[in-house]
């Protein structure tokens, strides 16, 4: 990536308020030129307002924002050189394909339009629709129209508007897979807005994970994953298995936690909360971290690793694995997702196991969180899943 | 039995043409009559064929001067409706404001109120004015009466377009102006269009309201009820039925056309 | 005229629902409503005071007249023409009855059965209008005259005989009947049952039909059910639309009728075209006035669809 600015977008103290409703907290965040960045969140986060800030469809209640090096809080739309992908694309239904695509060249006052359009209509494989009506495409082509109307007028920005949510899922990973491609061909900044966490680790370098108005954390897809820093974060990525623990003691860089009677370990580095001897933290594992051992070869699993014994209350064969959820002590419905490399016939309901994992892979979250933020069925997930 | 059956199951059908039927058969009445020859002054026996009245729609005097009179005060009624009812549709469905309780009983109101009351109040107005009762007079009340149904058409138009469209057409480097003749206008003319030939039908058929604020003006509907009671010339019928076939060789027309242009584009 | 033609002001009409305008934005509202509220409000709502005012007011044409606050006006009116005012509610209420019964099986015959026939039915529903309809109304003479072959066949089959226990009819007449000008009204607010009710019809998904049959639901049952309690903004809508124009019309009394079918309509175009009584007259409009905003209000609200403007 280049030392160029032009295409940076800098958000500072950028916030909005609809009378006594905050959809956005004072937020600052900095998109670096060149870069693809997801704003993932559930419906209401304040995600596409903070999108439409940029677009200029939304005017800030209070902060800046900056493109390159021009300040742009109060141009109107069309005065800036960033473009839009609407979520359900807004083609213009009056028009055909080429006329949607040259909206913009004509709008700037561009005579000849045809060829520039021509070749954008190729880029996204469309050159043989170019004179019919929107309501005549497919989801996926008036999509890539969309993407074309956007594209041809080399915006400093491109802003994406949930624009997969429409298609269904097949198309939806082919059309990540290109998007991500034209980002790379074309190398402008791209800004994409969804509630798909799927989607958003798949295409983008950094994600900002929003929450009730405010970013929740910010990095890039495997950082978030691995070391989420808050209940909403690891819920939301993902699936977490959390365990309300006791601190016990330290050693070295490690903290030592007790949890119904056992022991767990957990790095220093790997905990974002402050941790006193005596006080509380949540411990959290990925389900695909965790091995499955049959209580009758308790003996065998290696020293040093977090252990926890359990029932297996239920098991889900996929295909690549399988899915137990395993009734513990400390946690009631623990998620552990083995590979099916060699199958223990032993491990069906009822059975009893023991859950162990390398203590590198777990991370300490702040106990005073509502342990489940994020989860389907908690609040402003709600509606996302029935959609 | 397996009538019976048929039977029961169109019943709906049936019921369905019999009304449809109920709903032409004065149209055809008037149609057949317009080939009438008839002995006294009204033309409500069938005498004998003659096509006189078709060869001469105008023979009877003042009868073409009212139509005309009719089509310019339609004309002018349909353009200031639909002009300020279009406005007002906008106003109500994209923008925040004071009174807009009170602004939609005002454009209700109309619409919820017997003719013959608005014809009334209205004249009360214009004597107490002191107006000259005629074209003008007969033009505001038309203006007024067309005005909440142009409204209710357009808003209804307006409402179920996407904003995004326009927010898009913006986000496009299209300005305020830019984006209503581009987008907003052609989006929303079916709507405007819709209000304004319901405007045209409403001034041009109307009677109740023109009798009482027209003087000495003579429009199409105020002939054909005086000559109810002085004799009724078969050029009515000709002229009736010379506005069916018109609207419906029109609507026929800009469907085939309507239809072809889809097949073309596929 | 300058106001008729008065282009929209240059202001952006355009800013979208959600975004508060910018700056001198937010007066584009009040641009956009001013000359047609303009208009309501001075040909509309004014009138209606001016009328209140004439209604209260004593004196005659030579001498002008002066409010006096005569609501004995009111009284006078009222017992001398509430016979009028009684055959108008029910005249109205009648052929608005007679309207949803014809009317229903049409729109349903045009939403769900007719197929690539509903566009033109829909026309044959709509183009009667350009004809005028006085004229249309002049032709029931023809159809409804004495010894045609209508009034022969209800003869025939005794249904006259029926009308005239109901004082409908008089002998083997229809014309110059109640019977003649209920058909009359009927006749001519048709289609403003018609048209609402396709509307909410036609909002209807089809297979909502297939799910009540597979509910084990009978036609019928699927009709009562589903189908009408889903058309009702259009039966409440349809029925106003015929109503309030039928309990107003005096052109259908006067063209079928006689003296004996006058409705208020009548009365008052009498009392302000020809005896120039204008606050008889005034009063006489004010009472239908308000009558029928009492009536469409208690309707409105008892059945629920208030959100119909």
């Amino acid at each position: 990536m280049t030392n160029d600015t032009s295409g940076d977008v800098r958000l500072s103290g950028i916030s909005k308020a609809y009378g006594s409703f905050t959809a956005v907290h004072p937020l600052d965040l900095t998109v670096p030129q060149g870069s693809f960045f997801a704003l993932l969140g559930a419906s209401g986060c304040g995600k596409t307002t903070t999108l439409r800030m940029i677009a200029g469809l939304e005017e800030p209640s209070a902060g800046t924002v900056f493109l390159g090096d021009q300040e742009v809080t109060r141009l109107p739309p069309y005065k800036r050189p960033v473009n839009t992908v609407f979520q359900s694309y807004a083609l213009f239904p009056h028009l055909d394909i080429f006329e949607n695509v040259a909206f913009g060249l004509r709008r700037r006052g561009i005579k000849s339009v045809k060829k520039q359009v021509e070749e954008m209509l190729d880029l996204v494989q469309l050159g043989e629709q170019a004179r019919k009506k929107p309501h005549q495409l497919s989801g996926g082509q008036q999509q890539r129209v969309a993407v074309a109307r956007a594209l041809i007028n080399h915006p400093k920005v491109l802003l994406l508007d949930e624009p997969l949510g429409a298609l269904d899922l097949k198309l939806r990973r082919q059309m990540q897979l290109e998007l991500k491609r034209i980002q790379t061909e074309v190398g402008i900044t791209f800004v994409h807005v969804t509630h798909d966490q799927e989607e958003a680790m798949t295409m983008a370098d950094t994600v900002a994970v929003m929450n009730a108005g405010r970013v929740e954390q910010l990095g890039s897809p495997a950082d978030l994953y691995e070391n989420p820093r808050t209940t909403f974060v690891a819920n939301f990525l993902g699936t977490s298995n959390l365990i309300e623990a006791d601190v016990d003691s330290r050693s070295g860089d490690e903290i030592v936690l007790k949890a119904g009677g056992g022991k767990l370990v957990l790095p220093e580095a790997r905990c974002s909360a402050p941790t006193t001897t005596g006080g509380k933290v949540l411990v959290g594992v990925r389900p695909e971290k965790i091995s499955l051992t049959h209580a009758h070869d308790a003996g065998e699993i290696p020293a040093g690793r977090n252990r926890i014994t359990g029932k297996i209350a239920d098991s889900r064969f996929i295909g690549v694995s399988t899915q137990y959820v395993v009734d513990s002590p400390v946690c009631p419905d623990f998620e552990v997702y083995a590979q099916n490399i060699d199958r223990d016939t032993r491990l069906v309901p009822g059975a009893d196991v023991v859950l162990h994992w390398n203590p590198a892979h777990t991370f300490g979250l702040d106990a005073t969180q509502s342990l489940l933020a994020g989860t389907v069925g908690s609040v402003g997930i709600e509606e996302e899943a029935a959609v | 039995m397996a009538l019976v059956n048929w039977l029961r199951r169109n019943l709906v059908v049936i019921a369905g043409l019999l009304t449809l039927g109920y709903l032409l058969l004065p149209n055809i009445i008037v149609t057949v009559f317009s080939f009438n020859e008839p002995r006294g002054r009204f033309n409500y026996e069938w005498q004998q064929f003659s096509a006189d009245a078709w060869k001469d729609p105008c023979g009877v005097s003042d009868l073409c001067g009212s139509l005309s009179v009719s089509l310019r005060i339609a004309f002018w009624a349909t353009l200031g409706a639909t002009a300020l009812g279009t406005m007002i549709a906008f106003a109500l469905v994209r923008y925040r404001f004071r009174a807009r309780g009170a602004i939609n009983s005002l454009i209700f109101l109309p619409m919820a109120m017997p003719e013959v009351v608005m014809a009334a109040s209205l004249l009360t107005l214009f004597l107490n004015m002191g107006a000259q009762l005629g074209f003008w007079t007969i033009l505001i009340a038309h203006v007024m009466f067309c005005l909440s149904f142009v409204v209710t058409a357009v808003k209804a138009r307006v409402m179920s377009m996407d904003p995004r469209l326009e927010q898009a057409a913006q986000d496009l480097y299209a300005g305020p102006f830019q984006t209503f003749i581009r987008v907003t206008l052609p989006i929303a003319a079916p709507g405007i269009a819709a209000g304004a030939l319901l405007a045209f039908a409403l001034s041009f058929d109307d009677f109740i309201i023109t009798n009482f604020n027209a003087g000495s003006t003579v429009t199409f509907p105020m002939f054909v009820w005086g000559s109810a009671q002085r004799g009724t010339p078969v050029q009515i019928n000709v002229i009736g039925t010379a506005m069916f076939l018109v609207a419906v060789l029109f609507v026929l027309a800009s469907m085939v056309i309507g239809n072809r242009r889809t097949k073309q584009k596929a | 005229m300058a106001t008729l033609t008065e282009a929209p002001p240059p202001l952006s009409p355009t800013a979208p629902a959600k975004t508060p305008p910018r700056r001198r934005g937010r007066l584009v509202p009040y641009w956009l409503l001013l000359p047609g509220i303009l208009w309501l409000l001075v040909f509309f709502a004014l009138p209606m005071i001016y009328q209140a005012s004439t209604s209260v007011q004593t004196g005659s044409l030579e001498e002008g007249y002066e409010v006096t606050w005569h609501f004995a006006t009111y009284w006078d009116a009222l017992s001398e023409y509430y016979p009028q005012f009684l055959r108008s509610v029910l005249y109205a209420g009648s052929a608005t009855v007679l309207c949803l019964i014809l009317g229903y099986p049409l729109a349903y015959l045009i939403a769900f059965r007719a197929g690539r026939w509903r566009n033109l039915i829909m026309i044959l529903v709509i183009a009667p209008f350009f004809t005028s309809f006085l004229i249309r109304t002049l032709a029931w003479k023809t159809i409804l005259a004495d010894g045609g072959p209508v009034v022969g066949a209800l003869n025939t089959l005794h249904v006259l005989d029926v009308t005239s226990w109901l004082g409908m009819t008089s002998g083997d007449r229809v014309l110059a009947t109640p019977l003649a000008v209920v058909c009359g009204l009927t006749y001519n607010f048709l289609p403003f049952m018609i048209l609402p009710l396709y509307s909410s019809l036609e909002r209807i998904d089809g297979r909502l039909h297939e799910a009540a049959g597979d509910l084990y639901a009978k036609p019928i049952t699927t009709f009562r059910k589903v189908t009408f309690p889903l058309s009702m903004p259009g039966v409440v809508s349809g029925t106003l639309l015929t109503f309030i124009p039928a309990a107003g019309d005096y052109v259908n009394a006067d063209l079928l009728g006689s003296a004996d079918t006058r409705m208020v309509g009548n009365v008052i175009q009498t009392q302000f075209l020809r005896i120039l009584d204008y606050p008889t007259a005034a009063a006489l409009s004010f009472i239908l006035m308000a009558a029928i905003l009492v009536m469409v209000t208690v309707y409105i609200r008892k059945s629920g669809t208030e959100d119909l403007v």
